[in-house]
C-alpha cells in the first residue's frame, strides 16, 4: 500500500473513532504531549492503560462471583478504570463505569453483572481499536513516513 | 528558628522548573500528568506511593515545591496525605480525581487543599498551578493568606461566627493594616519559611500574654519575643494563624483552656491559612502570669469539656515545671488556675515542626463569661496525634482528674460543639451540648492510653467555627479552582464541538468558590478529629513528662499516623481542623 494510501487510511481510521464516540478529545491531548523527546509516549500510556484495565476487570469479575458481593471492594476498581479511561479518552468505557457504579451505590448485584459486561465490552472495543490504529501507525513508520497529525474541526 | 531558604534556581526562572511531586497509584494516569507536568516545563518527580510521598518530603523538606495527589489510593488516603503535607511541610497540595461529586471537593477544601482538579487532567489546567506556590509563600510571609483575603476570610468568619472574637478580630485587622508592609514582587517571591518551633511559639505566646490577649500587636509581640530574623510579618502571620485557631477550637463564644503550644504549631505550621489566635494562658510561664496578673481569669472550666474535678484540678500543676503548655483542664471555680493537663515535653522538637498548634487558651473574657462551658483538656484537643511511645511515662495526673472530672462535669452548654461531632467521644460530648462527658474508653484510637481517652472524650473542641474560609485565597482569590471549565475553549488542543466530553465532565464538577457558610457547615463536621487524636495519642493524660518527649514520639511516630488513626478520628478530624481557618 502506498505511503499516502496508508496514512489516510489512518486518518480515517482515528476519524472513525472520534466520531463513533470510542475516543475523545483527551485523547488528542495525548497525541499532543507525544513529540521528539517522547516519542512512544500514546503507545506507552495506552500499554499501561491495557495492563492496569485488565487486571481491574479481572478484580472485579472476582468480586462480584463472589456470593456475598463486597461493594466497597468493587466501587473502588470502578471507579479506577473510570479515572484511567477518561485520562486516556476512552469514553465510552468510561461512561460505562459511571453506570456501573451508579448500580453500586445500589447494591444492585445483578445490575453491577450486567455493567461489568458492558464495561468489558467498551473495553475490548477500544483496545482492538486502539491497537489497529497503533498498527497502522507502525506500517507507515516502518515505510519512512510521518504520522500525519490529526486534523482538528472535522 | 530555623529559617529555609528556597531553591535559588528554582526562583529565578520560576514557574518554569517548579518542582512537583505527583502522587497516584494508577501508573496510567500518573504517566499521563508526568507528560503533562513536563510539557508545563515543571520539574516532576512521580511516586504511586502516598508513604513513598510522604518519605521524600520528609527526606528534604525543601526539596518540592508542590504536591499533586489523587485522592483514592490504597496505601493512604489522598486526604489524610493532605493533611500530613499541609501541617508538615506547609507546601501547597493539589487534589486529583475522579470524583466531580462536590463533597469530595469540598473535602478537599476542608483539608486544606489549594486546589481540586477533576480527571482527566487537562494540560490548561496544569499551567496556571504555579500559581498556588506564590500565594502560599506570600501568605506565609504576610501574616494573611492574600492582601486582604486573609482579613477578608477573618472578617466573614467571625461575622458569621464569632460576636466576641469580631472585637478582637478588628482590632487584630487595623493593627495589620497599619502595620502591614506590602509585598512588592508577588509574582515570583519567594521567602524563607519561617519555622514555629515549640520553643519560638512559647516565646510567642509569653508575649502575648504579657502583653494581654486582645491587645497584643505583631510589632510588641516581635519586640517582646526579641528573636533574631524574625519579621513583624512572621509574627502576624502567627498570630492571626494562632487567634483563629483558637477561636476554632473555641467556638464562638468559648476559649479553650487549651494550654498546647505543641498543638497549634503543629497545626499553624502546616495549615493553610491558618490563623493565629494569641492563647493568653498557656504555659506554664504565662500560668503564673496569667493567674497572678489579672489576667481575665480562665476559667477552669474552660473551653471544651470540664475534664477537672474541683478538687482535683485546683491550683496549677507542674504549670511551672512544664515548658509546654499543657492542657488546661480546669476546674470551673478555680478561676486562673490552670490545671496542666499534659506537661509534654517541649523541649524535644523533632524538626521544629513537632510542636505546632498547641491550643492556648482562648479568649479569657469568654471564658469568664462562661462558666458553664466546659472545658477541654487543651492538650488533648490541642496535640496532633502523636503516637507517643512515651505514654506510659507521663504521670496520670491529670488524667486521673480529668477522669474524675467527667462525672463532675457541669453540665455546661457547649455552643459551637458541633464542629466536633465527628470526634468520636469528643464528639458525643459536643453534640449533646452538655458538659456530659462521655465515660471514658469511647476512645477510637488504640494508641491513646485509657487515660487520656477519659479526658479526650470530655475534651470537645469546637474547632471550627466554620465561617472562616479555610483558605481565603481558595475562597475568594481562586474560584478558577472550581472551575475547570473555562479554559477550554482557548486550547487549540481541543476540538470543537464533538469532543467536549470529557471537558463537559469537567464542567459538571465545578462549582463556585465554596462559601463560607458551606465552610461553616462542613467545619463542624469535621471537628478536630485528627487533631483530637494525635492529641489522643499524644497525651498523656497529665502532668506526664514533658510536652516535648510526647511530641517526640509523637514525630517519631508520624509514619504510623496512618495506623494511628482510622476512620473518623483520624485524618478526617484532622484535616478538618486546617480547613475550619
Amino acid at each position: 500500500m502506498e505511503l499516502v494510501q496508508m496514512q489516510k487510511s489512518l486518518q480515517d481510521y482515528t476519524k472513525s473513532l472520534f466520531l463513533d464516540g470510542v475516543l475523545d478529545s483527551q485523547f488528542l491531548q495525548l497525541q499532543q504531549l507525544q513529540d521528539e523527546s517522547n516519542p512512544d509516549f500514546v503507545s506507552q500510556v495506552v500499554t499501561l492503560f491495557f495492563q492496569d484495565s485488565d487486571r481491574i476487570l479481572n478484580d472485579l469479575s472476582l468480586s462480584l462471583d463472589q456470593q456475598v458481593v463486597d461493594f466497597k471492594k468493587v466501587d473502588p476498581h470502578v471507579h479506577q478504570l473510570k479515572g484511567s479511561s477518561s485520562s486516556i479518552g476512552a469514553q465510552r468505557v468510561k461512561n460505562a463505569c459511571v453506570v456501573f457504579r451508579s448500580f453500586c451505590e445500589q447494591q444492585n448485584v445483578e445490575g453491577c453483572h450486567r455493567c461489568l459486561q458492558q464495561v468489558k465490552k467498551e473495553y475490548y472495543l477500544v483496545k482492538n481499536r486502539l491497537e489497529t490504529l497503533f498498527k497502522l501507525e507502525q506500517q507507515i513508520v516502518a515505510s519512512g513516513g510521518m504520522i500525519p497529525a490529526m486534523e482538528l474541526g472535522f | 528558628m530555623t529559617v529555609e531558604q528556597q531553591d535559588c534556581v528554582a526562583l529565578d526562572q520560576f514557574p518554569v522548573g517548579m518542582r512537583v511531586l505527583a502522587v497516584d497509584d494508577d501508573q496510567t494516569c500518573l504517566r499521563i500528568l508526568e507528560s503533562l507536568l513536563h510539557r508545563c516545563q515543571y520539574h516532576v518527580t512521580t511516586t504511586n506511593q502516598a508513604q513513598k510521598a510522604l518519605e521524600l518530603l520528609r527526606e528534604n523538606k525543601n526539596k518540592f515545591d508542590l504536591v499533586i495527589s489523587d485522592v483514592d489510593m490504597p496505601d493512604m488516603d489522598g486526604f489524610k496525605l493532605l493533611e500530613l503535607v499541609g501541617l508538615e511541610m506547609d507546601l501547597p497540595v493539589i487534589m486529583l480525581s475522579a470524583h466531580s461529586d462536590p463533597k469530595y471537593v469540598m473535602k478537599g477544601v476542608t483539608h486544606g487543599a489549594c486546589d481540586y482538579l477533576l480527571k482527566p487532567v487537562r494540560i490548561e489546567e496544569l499551567k496556571n498551578i504555579w500559581q498556588h506556590v506564590v500565594r502560599k509563600n506570600r501568605g506565609s510571609n504576610n501574616g494573611d493568606k492574600k492582601d486582604g483575603s486573609g482579613n477578608e476570610g477573618v472578617a466573614n468568619s467571625d461575622q458569621n461566627n464569632g460576636r466576641a472574637n469580631r472585637k478582637r478580630k478588628d482590632q487584630y485587622n487595623e493593627d495589620e493594616d497599619e502595620e502591614r508592609d506590602d509585598n512588592d514582587d508577588p509574582s515570583s517571591q519567594k521567602k524563607p519559611r519561617v519555622v514555629w518551633t515549640v520553643e519560638l511559639h512559647k516565646k510567642f505566646v509569653a508575649a502575648v500574654n504579657q502583653l494581654g490577649f486582645e491587645k497584643a500587636m505583631p510589632k510588641k509581640i516581635l519586640d517582646l519575643m526579641n528573636v533574631e530574623k524574625l519579621t513583624r510579618e512572621n509574627v502576624a502571620s502567627h498570630l492571626q494563624k494562632f487567634r483563629l485557631y483558637l477561636k476554632r477550637i473555641s467556638g464562638n463564644q468559648q476559649a479553650i483552656m487549651a494550654n498546647s503550644d505543641l498543638h497549634f504549631l503543629q497545626m499553624s505550621n502546616g495549615l493553610d491559612g491558618f490563623h493565629h489566635r494569641p492563647i493568653p494562658v498557656g504555659t506554664g510561664q504565662f500560668h503564673g502570669g496569667a493567674a497572678a496578673a489579672g489576667m481575665r481569669p480562665f476559667p477552669p472550666n474552660g473551653i471544651l469539656g470540664r475534664l477537672n474535678t474541683p478538687s482535683g484540678m485546683s491550683g496549677v500543676r507542674n504549670l511551672s515545671s512544664s515548658p509546654s503548655s499543657g492542657m488546661f483542664l480546669q476546674n470551673p471555680t478555680d478561676l486562673g488556675k490552670f490545671h496542666h493537663v499534659s506537661s509534654l515535653p517541649l523541649n524535644h522538637i523533632d524538626g521544629g515542626n513537632i510542636l505546632q498548634g498547641l491550643p492556648m487558651p482562648l479568649e479569657f473574657d469568654q471564658l469568664q463569661t462562661n462558666n458553664n462551658k466546659s472545658i477541654i483538656a487543651g492538650n488533648s484537643m490541642a496535640f496532633p496525634s502523636f503516637p507517643t511511645q512515651q505514654q506510659s511515662s507521663l504521670p496520670n495526673n491529670n488524667n486521673h482528674l480529668v477522669l474524675e472530672g467527667h462525672p463532675q462535669a457541669p453540665p455546661s452548654a457547649f455552643p459551637g460543639h458541633q464542629i466536633n461531632k465527628r470526634l468520636e467521644h469528643w464528639s458525643n460530648a459536643v453534640s449533646s451540648s452538655s458538659s456530659t462527658l462521655p465515660p471514658p474508653g469511647q476512645n477510637s484510637n488504640s494508641l491513646i492510653s485509657h487515660q487520656f481517652d477519659a479526658s479526650s472524650s470530655s475534651y470537645s473542641i469546637p474547632f471550627c467555627d466554620s465561617t472562616i474560609p479555610l483558605n481565603p485565597a481558595l475562597d475568594h482569590t481562586n474560584p478558577r479552582a472550581f472551575y475547570r471549565a473555562t479554559d477550554m475553549d482557548s486550547s487549540a488542543n481541543v476540538q470543537p464541538g464533538v469532543y467536549y466530553d470529557s471537558l463537559q465532565m469537567r464542567k459538571s464538577g465545578n462549582y463556585g468558590p465554596t462559601t463560607d457558610a458551606m465552610l461553616s457547615s462542613n467545619n463542624p463536621k469535621e471537628g478536630f478529629t485528627v487533631g483530637q487524636q494525635k492529641l489522643q495519642s499524644g497525651f498523656m493524660g497529665g502532668e506526664a513528662g514533658s510536652l516535648d518527649d510526647i511530641v517526640n514520639s509523637t514525630m517519631k511516630q508520624e509514619q504510623s499516623q496512618g495506623d494511628l488513626s482510622e476512620g473518623d478520628l483520624g485524618y478526617g478530624g484532622f484535616s478538618s481542623l486546617r480547613t475550619c481557618i
